[in-house]
C-alpha cells in the first residue's frame, strides 16, 4: 500500500478550480469520504460502518417524513383557516366543527406510546451492553433471566395501533358532525399517516426481535436494527405528541 | 483485524444462485443497467404514444396498423401516459437511477452503494409500478385520461369522462409505487455520497455529476414524499368518501356528486410542489452529465467549477419555491403571481451561469468532436433555446396568454424533454464502453446526432407560433375550433418533422443493440477521462474483485497538461511532486 | 466536424430568425383595452429574448472553432471576475424584465371600478359554456346545479325557482357584450376545471368548481371572436367553444330585451 500522508501543504492556486491538488484531508476528519480503507482496514460491511450507514440512513428517512408531515400540518391548517367557499353567499364560510376527541383513549395511546419508547430505549442500551462485551471477546454471563424488551415494546406498539383503531372507530360514530366535516378526514390522515409510519417501525423491530430465530440474524444486525428503529420510534413518539397538539388546539 | 468474522469473503453468502443471482443482483452495475433498460422500453412506449397523437391530430381518419382508428379517449390516455412515462419513467429515471447508480459509486471511488439491497429494491419497485402504469391500457375504459397533471376535480370523479375510473386508480397506484422507490433510491443516493467517497476524495473533487446526483437525491426526497401524500389523499377521495379536493355542488353527467367542503386548487399546489422540482430533478442529472463531458471532450477543466456547483445549490433551493408559477391562471391570488414571478427569475440566473460555464469549458479547447460530444453541445444549444422562454413565461400577464397553450409544450419540450434526451444520448454514448466493454459506433452515432438535432427544432419551433396564434394544448382534435383548424397546416408540418425524427431513433437503437453484441472492444480508458469510473477494470467483475480502493489525488477535471505523454491526470494517479508542479 | 456544426448552429438559429420574422402564425389582432398594453410588453420580451437566443447560439458556434493542432488547451480553472461580471449582466436583464412584467400584471388585476361594467356570469360545463346576465335587477340569482339544473328544460345552471332575484336572469350560449364597456366575468364551473380563452381579448382563466373567480376585460372593437376551453376537461375539451360578440350599445340593449321576452 503506498504511504500518503505526507502531503501537508494545502495548494491555494486554484480558486475556481474542481478541488484540485492539495492536501489530502484527515480521513477520521471532516471533508474526505472514509471508504477508502487506509488506517483503519474496515471494509464495507464492517459493524461500525454499517452502523454509521444507517444512522445516517435513519437520518435521512426522518428528514423526508418531517417534510411529508410539515405539509400534512399545513393542509390542515390551511383547510381549517380558510374554510369552505358558499356560492350563495359568495364569501368563505367556516365550515369546521371540531371533533369530539376521545380524551381519555388518546391520553391512554399516549401512555402506550411512551411507555414502548421507554422499553425500547431499555432493550437498545442492553444490547449496546452486550456489544460492548463482545467487541472485547467476552462472551457475556447468561444474565439468569432477560427481560425480553423488544417484545414488550412489539407488544406496546401494536396496543397503540388498536388504540388508534378504537379512536378512530369512535369518531366514525359521531355521526352527528355532518358528512362534510372537513376535520374529520384531516384527523383520520394525519393520525393515519402517523400510523402508517408506526407499522414500518413495528416491521422493523419484529425483524430484530425475530431475527435471530427466524432467519439466522447475527448479532451485530440485530443490534444495528434496534439502534437506528429506535431513532425512528422516539422520533415518532414526539411526532404523536406534535400530532396530538395540532388536533387538541387547531380547533376553529 | 483481516480475519474478522464479517469481512467480505465470509459474509459474501450469494442467496440465490444462477440466472435467479444475476436478475436480482445488488450490484449496482447489474442495477443501473436494468434500470437503463427499463427507462428505454418506458421511452420506446412513450415515443411510440406521441407517434400515435401527432398522427391523430393532422389525420384523424388515419388507421394505424394493428390499432385502428384513434377515439379522442385514446388521445387523452396517449397524452396522460405519455407524459407519464416521459417524466417518471425516462428523464427521472435514467439519468438518475440508472446512469446515477452505476456511475456514483464508481466515480466516488466507493466499492458499491451504500445500501446495495436498497437498490435492488428501489429497481423492482419501479418495475412494479411501471407495469401497473401498463396494464392500465387493458383496463375497462382504458387509461387515466386527466392529463400527466391529474387535476382534480376531473381525476378524482370517476364518472367525469372515460378512462377516469380504474384507469385512473392504476395510475395513483403506480405513482405511489414509484415515489416510494424514487424515495429508497434518493436515501441511498445521499448516503452514498456521503459516506462512501474514497480517501482524498472531498466534497469539491467530486466531479460535476456526482454533485447533481446528490442534489438531485435531495430533492426526490423532499418533492416525491409531497406526491405520495398527494396520491394517497386523491385515492382517499375517490374511495373512502373523504372531501379533500372535490367541492360541494357539482353535477357531473347529470348526476350530482357525493361531495362538499374540498378545493382543486389544494391539488395543484401539492402536485406543483412536487412537480415544479420534478423538473429539475430530471434536468441536474442531465446539466452534470454536459458538464463532465464539455471538460473531458474540451481537454479543458470544468470552467468555474465552485460556481457551477453554487448554481446546483441554488437552483435546488430555488426549486421550491416557484411552483405558483404554473398556477397563474388558475385562480390562486394573483398577488402572489408577483412573488412567484420574482423566484422564477431568479432561478433563470443560476441556469444562466451554468450556460456561460459550458460556453466558456469549450472556448479555447482542443474539442474531440465525438458522439458525446456533439450531443452535449446539442444540450447547451437546446438549452439556451428553450430556456429563453422561461422568463417570459414567467411574467404572470404573458403566461396567462400562453398558459396551456402549445407555446408552453414548446417550452418544456425543448428546455426538458429535448435537452434531458440529449444528456441521456450523450451519456449512453460516452459511458456504453464502460457499462457493456465495448464501443458505439461513431459513424451512426453522428448521423443519429444530425437528425435528432435537426428533428428537434423541426418538432418543437414551430409550436411556439401555435401557442402565440392561441392553440390550446390536450386538444385530441383541431376541428373543435375554427381558429384552430386554420392551424392544420403547421401542425402537418410538426408531424412530419416528428415522424422523421422518431424514425431518426431507430439509427440509435441499431447502433446500441449491434455495438452491444458486436462492437469493438473498449479500452480501459477510450475517452482520456479523469474521473474514477475508468480506473477500475471491465464492466462485468463483480464488486469484490473490482474493488480496489482508490486514493484520490486530484480534482476531477485536470485537462490540458502541457509537455505530458498524456494531457490529464487521473484522480487517483499517485501524488507526485514533479506532476503537480506541472499543474 | 467542427465546421458541419458550427454550420449547422448557424442555419438553426436563421432557420428560427426566419420562421419567427415571417411568422405564418401570430397573434389574432388584439380587440381589447388589455392587450395593447400586452402586445407591446410581448413585443419587447420577443426581441430581448430574442437577441439573446441569436447571441447564445452564435457564441456557442464561434467557440467550437477548430483550433491548430498544435496548439495546447488552456489549463484554465475560470475566472471570478468573468463569472460575476455575466452572473450580474444576465441578473439585470432578467429583472428588468421581470420588474416591466410585473408593473403590467398589477394593473391587470387592479380591481375595477364597478360603474357602466357589463355584469356576466360564465359557467363552464362539461362541454359548454353559459353566461348569465343578471336581468333588470342587477343580481343573480341563486343556483343549485345538482337540485335544479335541467339542460332540456332551458334551466341548464340550476337557477332557483324560489329565488325572485333569478326570475329575470338571462342564461346565452354565446356571450354578447357591448363595445367599449369593461365586462366583469364572475366564472363558475359546474362539474371540472374549465378555463375561459378568448385569443382576441388576450383573455384566459380559469373556471374552478367550488369557487367564483372576478375577473374583467375591455371590448374595444365590434365582431365575433372565438373563445376556447383552455384547461383539460374530459373528452369532449377540444369541441368547448363559444362565441362573444362585441356589439354597439344599443344593439346590446335590444339583445337583453329580446333575450328577457323570450
Amino acid at each position: 500500500m503506498p504511504t500518503i500522508g505526507e502531503h501537508v501543504e494545502v495548494e491555494r492556486r486554484p480558486k475556481l478550480g474542481g478541488g484540485g491538488p492539495g492536501k489530502i484531508p484527515n480521513p477520521r476528519g471532516f471533508g474526505g469520504g472514509d471508504d477508502g480503507d487506509r488506517d483503519r482496514r474496515e471494509d464495507f460491511r464492517s459493524p461500525k460502518q454499517r452502523l454509521n450507514r444507517m444512522r445516517l440512513l435513519m437520518g435521512i428517512c426522518l428528514f423526508s417524513v418531517t417534510v411529508l408531515f410539515v405539509v400534512l400540518t399545513l393542509v390542515y391548517l390551511v383547510r381549517l383557516v380558510s374554510g369552505r367557499y358558499d356560492p350563495d353567499a359568495q364569501r368563505q364560510v367556516q365550515d369546521w366543527i371540531p371533533l369530539n376527541l376521545p380524551y381519555v383513549q388518546l391520553w391512554i395511546n399516549s401512555l402506550l406510546l411512551v411507555l414502548s419508547s421507554v422499553t425500547l430505549e431499555v432493550a437498545r442500551r442492553t444490547m449496546a451492553k452486550k456489544e460492548e462485551f463482545a467487541v472485547m471477546g467476552i462472551v457475556p454471563p447468561a444474565a439468569k433471566r432477560e427481560v425480553p424488551w423488544l417484545g414488550i415494546t412489539v407488544v406496546l406498539g401494536f396496543c397503540f395501533l388498536a388504540g388508534q383503531i378504537l379512536v378512530w372507530k369512535n369518531l366514525q360514530h359521531q355521526g352527528a358532525f355532518g358528512r362534510f366535516n372537513p376535520s374529520r378526514p384531516l384527523f383520520f390522515l394525519v393520525t393515519g399517516a402517523h400510523a402508517v409510519h408506526l407499522l414500518f417501525g413495528l416491521a422493523a423491530l419484529l425483524y430484530a426481535a425475530l431475527g435471530a430465530r427466524l432467519w439466522a440474524l447475527r448479532f451485530d444486525s440485530q443490534r444495528i436494527a434496534v439502534e437506528v428503529t429506535s431513532w425512528y420510534w422516539h422520533y415518532l413518539g414526539i411526532l404523536w405528541f406534535g400530532i396530538f397538539a395540532l388536533v387538541h388546539f387547531a380547533r376553529a | 483485524m483481516k480475519s474478522q468474522p464479517n469481512s467480505p469473503q465470509a459474509n459474501a453468502k450469494p442467496f440465490a444462485t444462477g440466472w435467479v443471482r444475476h436478475v436480482f443482483s445488488t450490484d449496482h452495475k447489474v442495477i443501473g443497467r436494468q434500470y437503463f433498460f427499463l427507462s428505454l422500453a418506458a421511452v420506446l412506449v412513450g415515443a411510440w404514444l406521441s407517434l400515435l397523437m401527432r398522427i391523430h391530430l393532422v389525420w384523424p381518419k388515419a388507421a394505424i396498423p394493428f390499432f385502428g382508428e384513434i377515439k379522442p379517449e385514446n388521445y387523452l390516455a396517449y397524452l396522460t401516459i405519455h407524459g407519464t412515462l416521459m417524466v417518471f419513467f425516462v428523464l427521472s429515471t435514467v439519468p438518475q437511477n440508472g446512469f446515477g447508480t452505476f456511475f456514483l459509486p464508481l466515480q466516488l471511488g466507493a466499492t458499491e452503494m451504500a445500501f446495495p439491497r436498497l437498490s435492488a429494491a428501489g429497481f423492482w419497485t419501479t418495475l412494479v409500478s411501471f407495469l401497473v402504469l401498463m396494464a392500465a391500457f387493458f383496463v375497462p375504459g382504458g387509461a387515466a385520461g386527466a392529463g400527466w397533471t391529474q387535476y382534480a376535480p376531473l381525476s378524482a370523479l370517476a364518472n367525469a369522462g372515460p378512462g377516469q375510473a380504474l384507469g385512473t386508480d392504476l395510475w395513483l397506484v403506480s405513482i405511489g409505487l414509484f415515489c416510494l422507490a424514487t424515495i429508497l433510491s434518493a436515501i441511498n443516493f445521499v448516503t452514498t455520497t456521503i459516506k462512501q467517497r474514497a480517501s482524498g476524495m472531498t466534497l469539491m473533487r467530486m466531479p460535476l455529476t456526482c454533485w447533481t446526483w446528490f442534489v438531485t437525491a435531495i430533492l426526490s426526497l423532499l418533492a416525491f414524499s409531497v406526491l405520495t401524500a398527494a396520491a394517497v389523499m386523491l385515492l382517499l377521495d375517490r374511495h373512502a368518501g373523504t372531501n379533500f379536493f372535490v367541492p360541494g355542488g357539482l353535477l357531473v353527467s347529470g348526476k350530482a356528486v357525493e361531495h362538499a367542503g374540498g378545493s382543486p386548487l389544494l391539488w395543484q399546489h401539492l402536485f406543483w410542489f412536487f412537480g415544479h422540482p420534478e423538473v429539475y430533478i430530471a434536468i441536474l442529472p442531465a446539466m452534470g452529465v454536459t458538464s463532465h463531458l464539455l471538460s473531458v471532450f474540451s481537454r479543458k477543466p470544468v470552467f468555474g467549477y465552485n460556481a457551477m456547483v453554487g448554481a446546483i445549490l441554488a437552483i435546488g433551493a430555488l426549486g421550491f419555491m416557484v411552483w405558483g408559477h404554473h398556477m397563474f391562471a388558475s385562480g390562486m391570488d394573483p398577488h402572489a403571481g408577483f412573488a412567484f414571478s420574482t423566484l422564477t427569475t431568479a432561478i433563470a440566473v443560476p441556469s444562466a451561469v451554468k450556460t456561460f460555464n459550458w460556453v466558456a469549458t469549450l472556448y479555447g479547447g482542443r474539442i474531440r468532436y465525438t458522439t458525446p460530444l456533439l450531443f452535449s453541445v446539442g444540450f447547451v444549444s437546446l438549452f439556451i433555446t428553450g430556456g429563453l422562454t422561461g422568463p417570459l413565461l414567467a411574467q404572470p400577464s404573458l403566461d396567462v396568454y400562453l398558459h396551456d397553450t402549445y407555446f408552453v409544450v414548446a417550452h418544456f419540450h425543448l428546455i426538458m424533454a429535448m435537452a434531458g434526451l440529449f444528456a441521456i444520448f450523450s451519456a449512453t454514448y460516452f459511458w456504453f464502453p464502460r457499462m457493456f466493454g465495448r464501443m458505439m459506433n461513431e459513424r451512426l452515432g453522428r448521423i443519429h446526432f444530425w437528425i435528432t438535432l435537426l428533428g428537434a427544432y423541426a418538432t418543437f419551433m414551430p409550436m411556439h407560433l401555435l401557442g402565440i396564434a392561441g392553440h390550446p394544448r390536450r386538444y385530441s382534435d383541431l376541428t373543435g375550433v375554427q381558429y384552430v383548424a386554420a392551424m392544420l397546416p403547421l401542425q402537418k408540418f410538426v408531424t412530419v418533422a416528428a415522424i422523421v425524427t422518431l424514425a431518426g431513433q431507430l439509427v440509435f437503437l441499431t447502433n446500441l443493440f449491434w455495438s452491444m453484441l458486436k462492437g469493438p472492444a473498449a479500452a480501459a480508458n477510450p475517452w482520456e477521462c479523469s474521473s474514477l469510473e475508468w480506473s477500475r477494470p471491465g464492466p462485468s467483475l463483480p464488486q469484490s474483485v473490482a474493488g480496489r480502493k482508490a486514493v484520490v489525488n486530484y480534482g476531477p477535471y485536470e485537462y490540458g497538461i502541457v509537455g505530458r505523454e498524456k494531457d490529464f491526470v487521473m484522480q487517483d494517479d499517485p501524488d507526485t511532486g514533479e506532476r503537480r508542479s506541472a499543474i | 466536424m467542427a465546421a458541419a456544426l458550427r454550420m449547422v448552429l448557424a442555419l438553426i438559429t436563421l432557420g428560427c430568425v426566419y420562421l419567427f420574422v415571417a411568422h405564418p402564425l401570430w397573434f389574432p389582432a388584439g380587440v381589447s383595452a388589455e392587450s395593447v398594453a400586452l402586445d407591446r410588453n410581448f413585443a419587447v420580451a420577443f426581441r430581448v429574448l430574442g437577441a439573446l437566443f441569436i447571441a447564445g447560439q452564435l457564441v456557442l458556434a464561434l467557440v467550437l472553432m477548430r483550433r491548430p493542432a498544435t496548439a495546447e488547451s488552456k489549463h484554465w480553472y475560470g475566472n471570478w471576475r468573468i463569472e460575476i461580471a455575466w452572473t450580474a449582466a444576465i441578473t439585470v436583464i432578467f429583472f428588468w424584465f421581470n420588474i416591466s412584467g410585473g408593473r403590467l400584471w398589477s394593473h391587470e388585476i387592479a380591481p375595477h371600478s364597478a360603474a357602466g361594467a357589463t355584469q356576466v356570469e360564465v359557467t363552464g360545463a362539461q362541454f359548454q359554456w353559459y353566461f348569465r346576465y343578471p336581468g333588470a335587477d342587477g343580481t343573480f340569482g341563486r343556483t343549485d346545479a345538482p337540485r335544479w339544473a335541467k339542460a332540456d328544460e332551458g334551466n341548464p345552471l340550476g337557477i332557483d325557482p324560489g329565488d325572485p332575484a333569478g326570475r329575470d336572469d338571462i342564461v346565452a350560449t354565446q356571450m354578447v357584450v357591448p363595445v367599449g364597456h369593461t365586462v366583469e366575468l364572475q366564472l363558475r364551473a359546474q362539474d371540472v376545471i374549465h378555463s375561459l380563452f378568448i385569443p382576441a381579448m388576450r383573455f384566459k382563466q380559469d373556471a374552478v368548481p367550488g369557487m367564483d373567480i372576478h375577473t374583467h376585460f375591455t371590448p374595444v372593437k365590434v365582431g365575433v371572436y372565438e373563445i376556447a376551453c383552455a384547461e383539460l376537461c374530459g373528452i369532449g375539451h377540444y369541441r368547448m367553444r363559444a362565441l362573444v360578440r362585441v356589439v354597439s350599445e344599443e344593439e346590446f340593449a335590444q339583445w337583453l330585451k329580446g333575450q328577457a321576452n323570450r
